[in-house]
This record gives C-alpha cells, sequence and structure tokens, in this order.
C-alpha cells in the first residue's frame, strides 16, 4: 500500500507544476506495463523540459500519434495516477496533455 | 592496488525453477572456493550483493543467511546497489581487504527472480528509479528507450543498429554453456520481436533470470596454494542523479565515464589497453552507450563499429561481452556484477574454451545500477 502520508507529502510538490507548459526531450510508448498500471497500457511517457527549465518524467495523455515526437510542445494537468489497492488513497499526479 | 582472484565460478543461468537461492550459492561459492585450493576455513568474510530477496522473496538478512547454509560462520554482509548490487559487493569486499580487515573473502553474488510473476518483477525493479517514474508507470526498458530515443536523434544510431548488438551477444553466449540462451539468433529476429517499450524491443532486452556467481578474493601478499592468480588492479564506483529527468545528457552515463576515469588512472592502462570487457547490456542501447563512455569507440560511433563486428570474438578488440552479456548469459541482478568478474578471470587466465578470447591480458568489467545512478567499474590483469 502507498502510504496516505506519502501522497499528501507529495501533494504540496507537485502543485508548483500545475499548467506549466514545456516541450518533450525524449518520449517512449510502453507496452509491457508495471504493477498497478495494467489496465493503462499502452501508455506513452515523455520526459519534459518546461519552460522554467525544469525536467520531468510523466505520461501523456489525450494523444495522437504524431503528438509522440521529439520538440512537441505539452501542458501539466492533474490527473489520478496509478490504481489504488483496495485500502489505499487514490493517488494523484502530474501528466501531459499535448498543446 | 592488486588483489588476487583465486578462485571464480557461476552457476548456470536461466529459469532455475528446481533450485533453491540457498543451492545456488552452494554451489556458486563452493566451486570457487574449491578452484582457489583454499579451504572454507579461510575464508574470513562475506560479501553478498544482492537487489530484491526482500521485495520478492520477504527475506532479508541475507549475510547470515548464507553463512549458516555455507557453514561459515564469518562476518556476512548483504550489500544492495540495484542491478550494480554484485561489482558493489566486490568492490566492498576488496576495501575490507585493503583496510586490512581481513585477508580472504567470499564474495556471492545472487537473485532469484523467476519465481515471480513479470509485472511484479519489473515493479520490483523500479524500486531501483525515482518516484516521479514510479509515478508515471515507468519500467526500466521503457527509461533506456527515452535514452535510446535520444542516442537516435543525436547520433542517427538506427534499430538495426541495436539489434546487432544482441545477435553478436547470443553468438557469444552460444560457446557458453552456463549461459541461459544457447541459440543463435538473427538480426530479423530481433527486429521483428514485439514492441516493449518503442523503440526497444523484446530481445533488445536482457530476460528475467535466476543464478548466483562467486569469487575468492585475498591480499597480495597472500601465499596460498595458487600459483597464477588473476589480479584486480583497479575498483571504482561513482553515482550520478537518481533519477533519469535530472541529467543534462540522454545519450551517456556520467556515473560510467568518472568511474571509468578514475579506474583507468588506479591501473595504469588506456581505453586501447582493453583486451576484452563484460559490460551492463541490460539493453541493447546500454551497451552502445557503455562502449563509448568507457572510451572504446568515440561518442556516437560505438553503434557502427559493433554492427560491423569489430567487438565479436575472433574479429576485433576489444570483445565485447564473450559470456553473451547480460542479454544473452541472463541477467540475475545481483549476480551479475560478480559474474562479469568471474568472466574476466576465467578469459584471462585463458581457461575460457571455445569463447577465448586469444592472448587475454587486461580485462575490464562495468557493472551499472538504476538508469545509471551508480556504476562500478574493475580492471583485471592476468
Amino acid at each position: 500500500m502507498i502510504s496516505p502520508v506519502k501522497v499528501w507529502r507529495h501533494q504540496k510538490e507537485i502543485a508548483s507544476y500545475f499548467g506549466k507548459e514545456g516541450k518533450i526531450i525524449s518520449w517512449t510508448l510502453i507496452r509491457v506495463p508495471p504493477e498497478g498500471f495494467i489496465n493503462e497500457a499502452p501508455y506513452p511517457i515523455v520526459l519534459v523540459k518546461l519552460s522554467d527549465k525544469r525536467r520531468i518524467i510523466a505520461q501523456l495523455i489525450d494523444w495522437q500519434k504524431e503528438n509522440l515526437r521529439i520538440g512537441q510542445k505539452v501542458k501539466a494537468v492533474y490527473r489520478r495516477t496509478r490504481q489504488p489497492d483496495s485500502e489505499g488513497v487514490i493517488p494523484y499526479g502530474i501528466k501531459f496533455t499535448p498543446l | 592496488m592488486k588483489i588476487a582472484v583465486l578462485g571464480a565460478s557461476t552457476t548456470k543461468f536461466g529459469e532455475l525453477w528446481d533450485q533453491s537461492p540457498r543451492v545456488l550459492a552452494k554451489k556458486a561459492v563452493f566451486e570457487a572456493i574449491s578452484k582457489s585450493g583454499l579451504g572454507t576455513r579461510d575464508i574470513e568474510a562475506i560479501f553478498v550483493g544482492n537487489m530484491l530477496s526482500g521485495i520478492l522473496g520477504g527475506q532479508e538478512n541475507l549475510g547470515p543467511l548464507f553463512a549458516d547454509e555455507l557453514g561459515i560462520f564469518c562476518p556476512a554482509f548483504k550489500i544492495e546497489g540495484a542491478c550494480a548490487s554484485g561489482g558493489l559487493a566486490a568492490h566492498n569486499a576488496i576495501n575490507s581487504i585493503l583496510g586490512g580487515q581481513y585477508k580472504t573473502v567470499a564474495v556471492l553474488g545472487i537473485e532469484k527472480m523467476t519465481d515471480h510473476k513479470p509485472e511484479e518483477v519489473a515493479s520490483g525493479l523500479m524500486a531501483a528509479g525515482a518516484d516521479e517514474e514510479r509515478e508515471a508507470g515507468a519500467t526500466f526498458v521503457s527509461l533506456y528507450a527515452l535514452m535510446a530515443r535520444a542516442h537516435m536523434e543525436a547520433y542517427g544510431t538506427t534499430e538495426r543498429e541495436m539489434a546487432a548488438v544482441s545477435v553478436k551477444n547470443h553468438f557469444h553466449a552460444s560457446l557458453n554453456e552456463r549461459a541461459q540462451f544457447n541459440k543463435l539468433v538473427s538480426l530479423e529476429q530481433v527486429l521483428s520481436s514485439p514492441k516493449i517499450a518503442d523503440p526497444l524491443k523484446l530481445m533488445d532486452c536482457s530476460p528475467v533470470s535466476d543464478g548466483a556467481s562467486a569469487i575468492v578474493i585475498s591480499h597480495d601478499r597472500f601465499t596460498g596454494k595458487v600459483i597464477d592468480p588473476v589480479w584486480i588492479v583497479a575498483s571504482s564506483v561513482a553515482t550520478d542523479t537518481l533519477a533519469l529527468s535530472q541529467r543534462e545528457d540522454l545519450t551517456s552515463l556520467r556515473a560510467v565515464r568518472l568511474a571509468a576515469e578514475n579506474a583507468y588512472k588506479a591501473a595504469g592502462v588506456s581505453p586501447s589497453d582493453v583486451d576484452v570487457a563484460e559490460v551492463h547490456d541490460c539493453f541493447s542501447i546500454a551497451e552502445i552507450i557503455a562502449c563509448e563512455d568507457l572510451g572504446f569507440f568515440g561518442r556516437g560511433k560505438a553503434a557502427r563499429e559493433i554492427a560491423n563486428g569489430k567487438t565479436k570474438l575472433g574479429k576485433g578488440r576489444p570483445v565485447i561481452n564473450p559470456s553473451g552479456g547480460l542479454k544473452a548469459c541472463g541477467h540475475p541482478v545481483g549476480a551479475t556484477g560478480v559474474k562479469q568478474i568471474v568472466e574476466i578471470a576465467t578469459q584471462l587466465r585463458g581457461e575460457a574454451d571455445e569463447r577465448q578470447v586469444k592472448k587475454a591480458k587486461i580485462g575490464l568489467t562495468h557493472n551499472v545500477g538504476g538508469s545509471g545512478a551508480i556504476a562500478v567499474i574493475h580492471i583485471l590483469r592476468s
């Protein structure tokens, strides 16, 4: 189980990413997922450099094939990240959507 | 520094469902001790390299577990550094001898992975990654896929060139009876294998494996029964950011460059002196990047050289991954770093039979943990 306390701590950090824009530096399409992401595959993950120079890896959502390219502009949004287990809180985090 | 490798052994790697970690450890360590000409009473400490025993098997406290199983009740430690756990255990064992604490010690690298479901193993391995990577649903193959994409963009590296790494390593493994895969594969087979994380396919990836490897090492002044040991002349570790996203350059691993620079300096050798190397080809792109970071080829040049056979047994120098590498010999993560030293010691002793690199005098091992957060380099001489 992901500790609810850890989720709570994490929320304070990720708020600073909301709405931030950036560009894809590299991408991949995951076909064989880890636990907690079984129902979502295939899904792309992207390494993004934000306009404020920070870099982060997250999933790309609402994507079309032509969005999977280096240089694609994206925006950070707040979404549920993984399937919670039966007693855990629902974890939310950053994902990117194409611009 | 000079540390003598007196005995070296590895079990067969593979899906060893009928063998427990205890059985594997015994096989590897007792064979290494037997080759050293010493007895169990000469072993003063045991360093165990392992990553996943707690996460997958629910078993920690591996020091006493294996001391008990081996019947050698000496100081014993588990050393963890993700997929570099084996190399890191060797590094710590070497330091314990250099520090004067012990004269002769055993290093055991071991992992039991195939008892568990693939998604459990994938999640367990991600314990070596960063929070943001787990949150994104990343796997290790996807992190290396991000590096592969960047390498393709920067240097024009192709999927075909990456596939050539797997073809070569399967050829080498076909000459190694202890390798997980003994079959040759073609470029087309690799290229048409299912995609795991684009652009990496199943046959760009090292397998999930069980196995154990062990070495018995001693101070250079030790005068045992062994007449002709192989010497470890450099052991170097470096670290980098845990998260891949925080690296300025995705096409090279800084921890490897740093550790290699220190190791070459300590050994007084240059990359062109290396006859044979075991590198950490967890994915095909990783071997390409390794060959560049270790200075065997210039930046952006290794993919073509490997595809042209420059690192293949009997064709070029340095020969890379004569054991078959992680791709084809197998990758029980905690065992790998020790297996690499076993293979190089075997090569430098001239005991590698069909896969012997002719006149091999200087060898190198390159063991990487995480997506490059930790690297361990050893240089050996005959």
